[in-house]
């Protein structure tokens, strides 16, 4: 839902700087520039929050404050009084008249948009340019961890990714971090000392910037007790140590909302190339096969309809790979698709092993998959099994 | 209600020090030093830099039970810097949307500057109001007060520029 925010302020400046506050996220600003406009933008729009200043010509702030509250169709709009007006009894006099908020001249975006946040439920935009869209995309990762080794050992895990990993070891200095640069994630470790890390999570909560940012708790995979509790109070997800990086980057990708297509499927030249990685984990199988559907039939909606189906790197084969090849050479003949295997000497032998895969037939590079599905003609027929 | 003249130059001095230090520091990111008090000398002109360099001037008044008026004196160049800061503009952009835009932002900088001022007169017993910012813009001028009113002029130091506080205080006679 896009909030509307009415901002009545007799200062263009002031105006200004609460659209710039309000920029990051999902609502639409109306502007008025006395208690009169306000009043009529406020009967037109109908918006979830007023900001009003006191001061102002034609009418006032005060003035408009009672009209609003008198009027039982705008009544219920909650109003944040901005303005330059603190003395005690004034505050206590327009709070009387009903406000939700007071926020005194001069101040800091980050406070308006705090207190604002209480009233409604600000989201970030989703369509901002730098928030990673797909695997290939940069995006910022931070480590609360006070175990340097922990640190260096998932930033290695992660350095073939375009992501920018950075860690901290205690709770200060994650707020100082989460205040410079809002992370698109947050793994915070369990072990922090004084229970830290669950007041950080806390606080990372409260904050309009992170409340939805995924949060990962770390923790030893033997600490069940701290991991239910993790569970209980929202961490997005858990990681256990010793850390098996490859889950991780895959719970990350999930936990951010990336497309990881590109991680298996690629239009190559004349044809689409199917590769699965070294380690097939059943979570790596989940996801190649979530978008294997999808993308064969992208490629031959944009005219491709040749595939390579590439498990060379593959060390050795199991059931779940067995089902994702059966699963992939099925949608290529409903979809009236070519498609040749790329194996290595141990996948081949251990596919002559089973009745169901003995007949496979594979080629020992892309390249000579490429060529010789290069060269047959357009019809739908299988390049090898 | 205590009588106007127990506003002390002290309280004022220390009230117009923290409204300017929080103004500036809150909506600018910078940290301006109260530098020394001013003595007016009839005629003679107020400058924040070298003389016949144009200045923007914001004033906001204060009326209730006690009355007066201040003015925020800055020079163009420090005015176009706080401007272009407040609103998150280049100089380019500052440029072509002209000198309102100055207005508006000095006049808001001097209206929250009051503002803080005030309320703490407000919060000492003296209930007053603020009135709306207005500018005055040129070069080598001087703002005279009338016989009544007394006068305090503070300068502060800020980012290598000058900003001058003077308060033009309504009497009790």
């Amino acid at each position: 839902m896009r909030y509307k925010v009415l901002t009545v302020d007799d200062s263009k400046t002031v105006r200004i700087i609460v659209k710039k506050a309000f920029k990051p996220f999902d609502c639409e600003i109306f502007e008025a520039a006395n208690g009169v406009e306000g009043l009529a933008v406020a009967s037109k729009e109908t918006p979830d929050l007023i900001l009003l200043d006191v001061t102002m010509p034609v009418m006032d702030g005060v003035e408009m404050l009672t009209k609003l509250k008198s009027d039982p169709a705008l009544k219920s709009i909650p109003v944040v009084m901005l303005t330059a007006e603190g003395g005690r009894d004034n505050v206590l006099k327009i709070a009387k008249i009903g406000v939700r908020d007071y926020l005194v001249k001069p101040f800091k975006e980050d406070v308006l948009i705090e207190k604002c946040s209480r009233v409604i439920d600000l989201k970030p935009m989703n369509e901002g340019p730098a928030k990673a869209k797909s695997i290939l995309d940069p995006a910022d990762i931070l480590i609360v961890e006070d175990k340097p080794a922990i640190i260096s050992q998932i930033q290695d895990g992660l350095k073939h990714t375009p992501w920018k990993v950075k860690g901290v070891a205690t709770q200060a200095e994650a707020i100082d971090q989460i205040t410079k640069t809002t992370p698109d994630l947050i793994l915070i470790s369990l072990s922090l000392p004084e229970e830290s890390a669950f007041t950080l999570f806390r606080l990372i909560r409260t904050n309009v910037k992170t409340k939805y940012t995924p949060v990962f708790a770390l923790v030893v995979k033997t600490e069940t007790q701290q991991q239910q509790q993790a569970q209980t109070v929202g961490f997005t997800a858990i990681i256990t140590k010793p850390i098996d990086t490859q889950e991780l980057e895959t719970k990350v990708a999930k936990a951010m909302n990336l497309d990881t297509s590109q991680r298996y499927y690629a239009i190559e030249g004349e044809m689409m190339v199917m590769r699965l990685p070294e380690h097939c984990s059943p979570a790596v199988i989940a996801e190649a096969a979530a978008y294997l559907k999808p993308k064969f039939a992208e490629a031959v909606d944009a005219g491709f309809n040749k595939v390579v189906i590439d498990v060379h790197q593959i060390k050795s084969l199991h059931m779940g790979i067995i089902k994702l090849l059966f699963q992939a050479m099925q949608t290529c003949r409903d979809l009236a698709m070519q498609f040749a295997l790329v194996g290595n000497p141990q996948i081949i032998s251990e596919c002559k092993g089973f009745e169901d895969t003995r007949g496979w037939t594979f080629y020992d590079s892309l390249e000579d998959a490429k060529t010789n599905l290069g060269r047959s003609a357009g019809s739908p027929a299988l390049a090898s099994v | 209600m205590p009588a106007t003249a127990e506003i002390t130059e002290a309280l004022i001095r220390e009230n117009i020090n923290r409204a300017v230090t929080d103004v500036f520091k809150t909506m600018l990111g910078r940290t301006p030093t109260f530098c020394s008090q001013g003595e007016y000398v009839k005629g003679k002109m107020l400058v924040t830099s070298e003389p016949n360099r144009p200045q923007v001037v914001g004033t906001v008044g204060f009326i209730g039970e006690c009355n007066g008026l201040i003015y925020l004196h800055l020079d163009l160049a420090f005015a176009k810097v706080c401007t272009c800061h407040l609103l998150g503009m280049t100089d380019k952009e500052l440029e072509m949307a002209g000198d309102e835009v100055i207005n508006d932002a000095i006049g808001e900088l001097t209206n929250m500057t009051v503002g803080s001022f005030k309320n703490a007169l407000c919060d000492a017993g003296y209930p007053c109001k603020l009135t709306i910012p207005s500018i005055l813009r040129g070069t080598n001028f001087s703002i005279e007060p009338i016989s009544s009113a007394v006068r305090h002029i503070y300068y502060f130091d800020c980012a290598e520029h000058r900003v001058i506080a003077d308060i033009l205080m309504k009497s009790d006679e």
